[in-house]
């Protein structure tokens, strides 16, 4: 199954590689994120609405991106 | 802790936070140490390597890691929007890069901390340590560098 091939991917790395990964996941994520709550920003998007799209409150988000 | 670190090494120490917060990373890296000495014309000239190149390595790696995990992101290069004024803290290896370079410092009988002792803490970093990982891929002939510096 293509699931069992995946798994079997990241089981088989290097701890090296694979929590590099991680970090680099984590940067693309927050690039990720960064950029897309100022186009739904620009979109009229709510704060509200933002948090419930990333799944946190509307207040960490405000915190984070707020002006 | 920093008052005996000449201007050279402490510029390195705020270079290395900017590398960092570049990067989008939350802590401050024996491989952003290297990167903010890298700054260093005599450091730089000492590793023979720029920071360009480092950056670019540092990239490469990331690229090869999600490979390596199965994602593919050709073009990739970390270019976040991290909000600068925070204080960034160090990571544990690079608290021990600076307990190292300050022994370093001392055995020497240095008044004070220059680009080189930091450097020849960090060429002392074993993998996984990331600065280590950064050398060994940009080629870096540890030894022969370390014997330049104290010459």
């Amino acid at each position: 199954m293509a699931n069992d091939g995946i798994l079997a991917q990241i089981r088989s790395t290097d701890p090296v590689s694979g929590l590099r990964a991680v970090g680099a996941l984590h940067r693309l994520a927050d690039l990720v994120e960064a950029t897309h709550v100022q186009l739904a920003r620009e979109q009229g998007w709510s704060w509200e609405q933002i948090g419930d799209a990333l799944g946190v409150s509307r207040q960490s988000v405000h915190a984070k991106y707020g002006k | 802790m920093f008052e005996r670190f000449a201007v050279g090494a402490r510029q390195a120490v705020t270079a290395s936070a900017d590398e960092a917060r570049r990067r989008g990373d939350r802590r401050i890296g024996t491989d952003h140490l290297l990167l903010g000495l890298l700054h260093d014309p005599a450091s730089a000239e000492a590793l023979g390597i720029t920071v360009d190149a480092a950056r670019a390595q540092s990239a490469a790696l990331d690229r090869a890691a999600l490979a390596a995990i199965g994602i593919d992101l050709e073009g990739y290069s970390p270019s976040p929007k991290i909000k600068v004024g925070i204080r960034t803290p160090f990571t544990s290896g690079s608290r021990s890069v600076i307990e190292r370079t300050l022994r370093l410092t001392t055995a020497e009988k240095a008044r004070r901390i220059a680009p080189k002792h930091l450097l020849l803490a960090l060429l002392e970093r074993q993998r996984p340590d990331p600065a280590a990982m950064l050398l060994t891929e940009l080629g870096v002939d540890r030894a022969e560098v370390a014997r330049r510096l104290s010459q």
